[in-house]
C-alpha cells in the first residue's frame, strides 16, 4: 500500500512539483518581461505622443492631408496619438513574444521566432502603402492642377485616377512583400493596369479622335493660331 | 555675405583684362533673338555715342547658348554714325560677348553682366532684352543719365502699355510691392533697367544665384532688393515698349508662378522691412512724358471665365486650404450672380492675394502646387478687369489700376495680421554700400 501511494501518487506529485520549480523561473522571467514591457511601452508611448505633439507633427499630418484622409475613415484620434498608441502596442507585442520566449518551450519558440521573422515584411508593407499614399496625393493634386490650367474639362477624372492607380499600385507592392497570393497580385494586377490602359487607348481612339486631333495641332502646328484668337501680354 | 568671384570664361577673362577699367556697361542677355538683337545692338551703340560719347563704355552680350546667329551678330553690328550726326565720338565701344555659367536662365545672364560690371570697376550700368523692337537710342541715355548725374542707384523703367497689356504687373506685381514697400515704382518687372556699380555689386553679394531668382523672377528681384538696400530709385520714361511676340497662351501658369513666387519669397525675406510701412511715396520720373499710339490687343474674355470656373468647381478642395472661408464663400457667392461674365471687385482679389501670400508663407501646400493653382483666379480677375474697363481710354484704365493700389494699401492690415513673422525681430536689410574707385583702382565705401 506504501509502494502504491508512493509510486501512484507522490511520484506524480514529485514529478509535478519538480516540473513546477523547474518551470517556475522561467514563469517568473515571463512575468517580469511582461511587466518590464508593459511599463517600457507605456512609458515610451507616452513620450513619443508628447515629443510629436512639440515638434508639430499634427500640424504636419494637416498639411499633408493625413488628418482629413484619417477623418474620412472615421479616424478622429490626432496623428501623434495614434503614433504613440502604435508605439505602445508594437513595445507590448515584442515584449510578450520575448516573454514567452522566456518559457522556452520549442513550440512557442517556434512561433515568435516565425512571428519575428515576419515583422521586417509587415514594416516594408507599411512603408510602401504609407508613401504610396503621400505619392498618390501629391501626384493627384499636382495633375488636377495642371489639367484645370490647360483647360481640360475631365481633369477631376484623370486626377482620381492618377491618384487611384498609384494607390493600386502600392497595394499589390505591399500584397507582393507580405507574401499573400504573391502570383494572383501579380498576374491580377497586371491584368487589370493593361486592360485598363487598353480600354482608354480604344475609348480614347474611338471616342476622342478630334479631342486629339485638335490638342496636337494645338502643341505641334497652330502656335501662331492661338495668337491670333487671344494677344493678351500677361508680363 | 559672400565675395567669391563669378567664374567667367578664359576669353571673357583675358577680355577684361585688356580692357582694364570702364565707365558704363550696357548688357544684354539673349537667347536665340537673331531677328532683334541687332537692332538692339545698334540702338545701344548710338545712344552711347551720343550721349555718353567721352565714357569708356563696354557692351556685355550674356548668351544662354544660342542655336541661331546671335551672338555672330551682336559681334558683326556695325554702325555708320556719319547719317547719325554724331561726329564727336571718342571713345571705342568695347564688346563681350560671353556665354553664362549656372542655372540657365536671365538671372545667371544677369550674374554674368553684374560680375564684369565689378570687375570693370564700372559706374554705371543698364540691361535691355534682346528681344526688343522699341529700343532707340534715348532709352540708354534715360537709364544712365540718372546713375550718372544725378546720384541715382536704380533706374525703373516706365512705359506707355496698352491697358490690356502686362496685365500681371497691373493686377499684382504693381499693387502688391507699392503697398508692401511703399515705392510707387510702375513696372517693377519691366525687363530694362540701369543701375550704379554699386548696386550691381550688391546684387552679386546676395546668395540667391543657385535658387529660383537665377532662373526666373530675376526683374522683380532687382526692383525689390533695390529698395530695400535703401538705394536711390528712379523711373525714366521710354515710350512705348513693343517686342517680339510671344505666344500669350504658352505657360501662362509657369509665369505666374515665377512672379507670385518671387514677391512671395520677398516678403518673407523682408518682413522687417514692410511690415510697418503705411501708404506710399511717388517716385521721381525722368523723361519727357508723351502720348502714343499703342497696338490694340485682342482679349478672349470667354476664355478666361471658363477657366476661372472650372477652377472654382475643380479645384475647390484646394482653394478652400490657399483661401479663408470668408473669401472663398466670397468667390462661391460671386459666381451665382454674376451671369455669364465675372466681376471680381477689388477688395475681393486683394483678400486672394493676401490669403494666397499667407498659405505661401506658412507653407500649407507645396508651394509649386499653390502658386499653380492661383492661375484660374488671376484669369478670373483678368477678366474681370477686362469687363470694368471695356470703352475706356488707358488713362482711365490707369485710374482703375490706381484704384486697385489704394485698396492693396487700405487692406494691408488684413495682410499683417494674419501673417506671422518667422521671427519677432525686425530684420534689418542689407543696406547698399556705395563704392569709389580713386586714381589706383581702389575701391572705398562711402556711409
Amino acid at each position: 500500500m506504501e509502494n502504491f501511494i508512493n509510486q501512484a501518487l507522490l511520484k506524480p506529485l514529485e514529478l509535478l512539483g519538480h516540473q513546477v520549480v523547474t518551470v517556475l523561473p522561467n514563469v517568473l522571467a515571463m512575468g517580469i518581461i511582461l511587466l518590464g514591457g508593459l511599463c517600457t511601452a507605456w512609458a515610451l508611448g507616452v513620450f513619443s505622443e508628447r515629443l510629436f505633439r512639440v515638434i508639430g507633427f499634427d500640424h504636419l499630418c494637416d498639411r499633408l492631408g493625413m488628418n482629413a484622409a484619417l477623418l474620412r475613415g472615421g479616424v478622429k484620434t490626432d496623428p501623434s496619438r495614434l503614433v504613440g498608441r502604435g508605439i505602445y502596442w508594437t513595445v507590448l507585442v515584442l515584449a510578450s513574444i520575448a516573454a514567452l520566449g522566456a518559457l522556452n518551450l520549442t513550440p512557442i519558440n517556434q512561433f515568435a521566432q516565425s512571428l519575428l521573422a515576419y515583422v521586417p515584411h509587415l514594416v516594408t508593407a507599411s512603408v510602401i502603402l504609407l508613401a504610396g499614399y503621400f505619392l498618390s496625393n501629391f501626384v493627384s493634386r499636382a495633375v488636377l492642377i495642371a489639367a484645370v490650367n490647360a483647360g481640360l474639362p475631365p481633369a477631376r477624372i484623370i486626377a482620381t485616377c492618377s491618384r487611384w492607380g498609384i494607390q493600386i499600385l502600392a497595394g499589390a507592392m505591399a500584397l507582393e512583400q507580405l507574401g499573400i497570393a504573391q502570383h494572383i497580385v501579380v498576374v491580377g494586377f497586371g491584368i487589370t493596369w493593361g486592360g485598363i490602359v487598353l480600354a482608354g487607348a480604344i475609348a480614347f481612339g474611338l471616342g476622342a479622335a478630334d479631342l486629339a486631333k485638335g490638342f496636337l495641332e494645338q502643341r505641334l502646328v497652330a502656335r501662331s493660331k492661338s495668337s491670333a484668337v487671344d494677344d493678351l501680354h500677361h508680363w | 555675405m559672400s565675395n567669391s568671384l563669378t567664374p567667367l570664361t578664359a576669353p571673357t577673362e583675358s577680355r577684361i583684362q585688356e580692357i582694364g577699367s570702364a565707365e558704363i556697361l550696357v548688357g544684354i542677355p539673349s537667347y536665340n533673338n537673331a531677328d532683334t538683337v541687332g537692332h538692339v545692338v545698334r540702338a545701344v551703340s548710338v545712344g552711347l555715342a551720343k550721349h555718353f560719347p567721352g565714357c569708356r563704355a563696354v557692351l556685355v552680350n550674356s548668351d544662354g547658348g544660342s542655336s541661331d546667329e546671335t551672338p555672330a551678330i551682336v559681334a558683326r553690328t556695325a554702325i555708320d554714325f556719319q547719317y547719325l550726326f554724331i561726329g564727336d565720338q571718342q571713345s571705342i565701344l568695347h564688346r563681350i560677348i560671353t556665354p553664362y555659367h549656372g542655372i540657365p536662365g536671365k538671372g545667371s545672364a544677369f550674374r554674368t553682366i553684374f560680375e564684369i560690371a565689378r570687375r570693370l570697376k564700372i559706374r554705371a550700368c543698364a540691361v535691355v532684352d534682346a528681344d526688343l523692337r522699341s529700343i532707340s537710342p534715348e532709352w540708354i541715355e534715360l537709364l544712365l543719365r540718372p546713375i550718372m548725374e544725378e546720384g541715382y542707384d536704380y533706374v525703373a523703367p516706365y512705359y506707355l502699355r496698352h491697358k490690356y497689356d502686362g496685365t500681371i504687373t497691373n493686377s499684382l506685381a504693381y499693387p502688391l510691392t507699392r503697398a508692401l514697400y511703399g515705392q510707387r515704382v510702375r513696372q517693377p518687372i519691366g525687363g530694362e533697367f540701369g543701375f550704379s556699380g554699386a548696386l550691381a555689386g550688391h546684387y552679386l553679394e546676395q546668395h540667391v544665384w543657385e535658387s529660383e531668382v537665377a532662373r526666373f523672377g530675376i526683374d522683380i528681384w532687382m526692383t525689390t532688393e533695390a529698395i530695400a538696400s535703401g538705394a536711390r530709385i528712379c523711373q525714366s520714361f521710354l515710350g512705348a515698349k513693343i517686342h517680339n511676340p510671344k505666344d500669350p497662351a504658352a505657360d501662362l501658369s509657369a509665369m505666374l508662378t515665377q512672379v507670385m513666387g518671387a514677391l512671395f519669397a520677398l516678403m518673407e525675406q523682408h518682413e522687417g522691412l514692410w511690415f510697418g510701412q503705411e501708404g506710399s511715396q511717388p517716385v521721381p520720373l525722368f523723361g519727357f512724358s508723351y502720348e502714343v499710339g499703342v497696338e490694340p490687343v485682342h482679349v478672349n474674355v470667354e476664355r478666361m471665365v471658363a477657366h476661372y470656373r472650372q477652377g472654382l468647381t475643380d479645384l475647390e478642395p484646394i482653394w478652400r486650404q490657399i483661401l479663408t472661408d470668408h473669401t472663398f464663400t466670397q468667390l462661391r457667392d460671386l459666381q451665382g450672380t454674376s451671369g455669364a461674365g465675372c466681376h471680381i471687385p477689388d477688395e475681393l482679389w486683394v483678400q486672394v492675394v493676401y490669403d494666397a501670400a499667407t498659405a505661401y508663407h506658412t507653407r500649407i501646400m507645396p508651394r509649386d502646387h499653390l502658386l499653380k493653382a492661383l492661375t484660374p483666379l488671376y484669369l478670373g480677375r483678368t477678366a474681370s478687369f477686362v469687363h470694368a474697363t471695356q470703352g475706356l481710354t488707358s488713362t482711365e484704365a490707369e485710374l482703375k489700376i490706381e484704384s486697385l493700389c489704394h485698396t492693396f494699401e487700405r487692406m494691408k492690415p488684413y495682410l499683417v495680421e494674419r501673417w506671422q513673422p518667422l521671427s519677432l525681430q525686425p530684420t534689418a536689410p542689407a543696406p547698399l554700400h556705395h563704392a569709389t574707385t580713386d586714381a589706383g583702382g581702389h575701391h572705398g565705401e562711402l556711409h
